[in-house]
């Protein structure tokens, strides 16, 4: 599906590519739709509809003069450009642009990782390295640092920091853009900028102190359009020497609020790493009066999720906790989190689960010595990348809604309750039960998840899927859970709903585009902000 | 190497689809250099097909990336052929594409099960000149 680049015709799109071809070579320009075919989002739910984005070309630059000079000529023709990574960021649009007809940047040629210290414990890298990239860096050369990767680990540091994606270790570590520190950008104008320490010439500190002096521009570049990243640095933790794991289960259904505050003090003092919340009781949801309990309009009283508990011999909730660092430390962490949680909270029961030095065997990679059904995937969550995660993506993908909640047990009462009601109209399998536990990824917040799949042999339901997208934001909203990351075809919604004092939020955003990007050079539209040229 | 009568046979190779590039089809050498059989979708039938490498995944195709393909993929040449559910092909293509590889040949042998995966042969070879030239 051929498409141009919004204002331009066929001669002066075919005079851009003549140029762009000079600038990066003939091999590293792509229009052809058998070319661009990568660069749809595969798990996009308006696949093949009108209403789908499609870029209008693609280039590959070497290096950053070459990033420049894409930038410029950009700018000369006034084409939108979408700088993208690797493309790995499936269930939020993978690497298609916001508007038809931009030119998707791709900079997995920019592929070097530039610097690992493992004294001072940080990476500097490039948009092209992937997890596993940076994994094996460390590991050949035997680097006593441990990264924080998602899963599936294919993505880049750079672009999931950038997405404010997440890992699966420590607290500061787990918040990959809040982990990050310095970065190198390309401006809409061509001109190459750093930020923090590395605005001070000869400065050694540039992934150490992130903040140099003055404005802090940094969180601009994370789900933003004000430049194109093309180094970033990374805070990395040392690798550990040893890691526990431990399950602590709670009876009754409110006794989740507790656990839920504990785990908070454990977590907030940098005593355990992801804390993975789960309910047993999910297990009887393939018992259809169970499930229709669970997922009553209104939501169930506490008495009747008990008493099905009960019935059930089941306690009500869970969590796996995870502790890294010397030995000793690791069992006195887990000791104190016993004897803290079971002395409050009567009927509490804690198993000990497995624990042994780093690095991990592959069969302890595989978690399937743990005595108790555990929610942790073990790969991730020492900071191994893995792909093995795909094989519980069913269908043609997914999207993704993810809204940030209070870290409170009451918080995840109200929101399975709300969303759940919400969502009933829609024939999908529910999300949103009395046994929904919180993800617990940002270090400060819950999240819930709404991911429904995707079929492309399905118009119809990919259509209710979309429908049922737009509605949850809209009804988290009117409860103040804001979703976390989205799509470009949801971007705007998402955007609409952080609204305070009449889209104070939004307009100042704008005010910055239009004053440094107002011809829409860099990915208008793109967290929701668009220059003046696009908003007519 | 696997010669094409022998992939036609196990119904790896198949007619190449109309939109597969010109250059592809003039890419892909006679037999692939090594094949990947996921034990979810590959019947006992093929337990005697034999390729110069053959790779047996479970779905995951983690540790296949990261000792093998990886490295191999950065070098000119290398055709893969394989059996696999549609989920593990997914995230081959596009590794391969990141790589300046495609499936030029993608042949359903059994419908999507209640998971949506499907069974699927295909190869994937190298199209871009960045790894066609030697």
């Amino acid at each position: 599906m051929a498409v141009l680049p919004p204002d331009l015709d066929a001669s002066a799109f075919a005079l851009l590519l003549e140029e762009l071809r000079g600038a990066v070579g003939a091999d590293w320009v792509w229009s052809s739709d058998d070319d661009l075919g990568p660069y749809r989002d595969s798990f996009s739910p308006v696949w093949d509809t009108a209403e789908e984005r499609h870029a209008s070309a693609a280039v590959a630059p070497a290096d950053v003069p070459q990033v420049q000079a894409i930038v410029r000529l950009a700018g000369k023709y006034k084409v939108p450009l979408f700088p993208i990574s690797t493309g790995k960021n499936y269930g939020y649009g993978g690497p298609s642009p916001n508007v038809s007809g931009s030119v998707v940047l791709d900079l997995k040629r920019l592929n070097q990782v530039l610097e690992v210290d493992d004294k001072r414990n940080f990476a500097l890298v490039e948009p092209g390295v992937s997890y596993f990239d940076l994994y094996r860096h460390i590991e050949e050369r035997g680097l006593k640092v441990m990264i924080d990767c998602p899963d599936p680990g294919w993505g880049s540091p750079i672009g999931n920091s950038l997405e404010r994606g997440i890992g699966y270790t420590m607290p500061q570590f787990r918040d990959h853009f809040g982990a990050s520190c310095g970065m190198e950008v390309v401006l809409p104008n061509g001109e190459l900028m750093r930020t923090g320490m590395g605005a001070l010439p000869d400065a050694k500190t540039w992934q150490e102190y992130r903040y140099g002096f003055g404005p802090d521009p940094a969180g601009l570049f994370a789900q933003g359009n004000f430049g194109i990243v093309t180094k970033m640095g990374f805070r990395l933790m040392p690798k550990p020497e040893y890691y526990r794991t431990g399950l602590i289960t709670v009876p009754r259904r409110r006794d989740f609020v507790k656990l839920v505050e504990h785990v908070n003090y454990l977590s907030d003092s940098s005593m355990c790493g992801e804390a993975v919340y789960g309910s047993p009781l999910s297990r009887l949801m393939g018992d259809s009066q169970f499930a229709a309990l669970a997922t009553k309009l209104g939501g169930p009283s506490d008495a009747e999720m008990d008493a099905a508990a009960e019935r059930a011999g089941l306690p009500s909730w869970q969590v796996d906790l995870q502790f890294f660092g010397p030995e000793a430390t690791t069992k006195a962490n887990w000791e104190y989190a016993k004897d803290r949680i079971l002395s409050d909270i009567p009927g509490a029961k804690a198993i000990d689960g497995d624990h042994f030095p780093l690095p991990a065997t592959e069969e302890q990679l595989l978690n399937t010595t743990q005595p108790y059904q555990t929610g942790i995937r073990r790969a991730g969550a020492l900071g191994v990348p893995s792909l093995g995660i795909w094989r519980i993506v069913g269908d043609d993908g997914h999207v993704g809604f993810f809204p940030v909640l209070p870290r409170s047990g009451e918080a995840v009462f109200e929101a399975q309750r709300v969303l759940g009601d919400a969502l009933k109209e829609f024939p999908l399998r529910p999300f949103f039960s009395a046994t929904t536990a919180p993800l617990y990824w940002h270090s400060h917040c819950f999240q819930l998840v709404f991911a429904p799949s995707v079929k492309r042999s399905d118009p119809d339901h990919n259509a209710i899927v979309h429908r049922a997208m737009k509605k949850v934001v809209a009804v988290a909203a009117e409860h103040g859970w804001g979703d976390y990351r989205a799509a470009p075809i949801y971007q705007d919604d998402v955007a609409d709903t952080y609204s305070f004092n009449n889209h104070s939020l939004r307009r100042f955003h704008e005010q910055l585009k239009d004053a440094i990007d107002p011809d829409g050079i860099i990915a208008p539209g793109r967290g929701g902000v668009w220059p003046r040229r696009f908003r007519k | 190497m696997m010669d094409r009568r022998e992939l036609l046979k196990w119904g790896v190779a198949v007619p190449v689809a109309a939109s597969v590039p010109a250059a592809a089809i003039a890419a892909a050498p006679d037999g692939v250099d090594a094949l990947v059989l996921d034990s979810r979708v590959a019947g006992a039938e093929l337990a005697g097909l034999t390729a110069p490498v053959t790779h047996v995944i479970d779905g995951d195709v983690t540790a296949l990336w990261y000792h093998t393909l990886d490295a191999l993929w950065r070098q000119p040449g290398f055709v893969l052929g394989g059996i696999t559910g549609s989920d593990a092909l997914f995230v081959l293509e596009r590794l391969a594409v990141d790589r300046g590889r495609r499936v030029i040949s993608r042949k359903e042998l059994r419908a999507s099960d209640a998971g949506g995966v499907a069974a699927i042969s295909w190869v994937i070879a190298p199209v871009h000149p960045s790894v066609t030239k030697a």
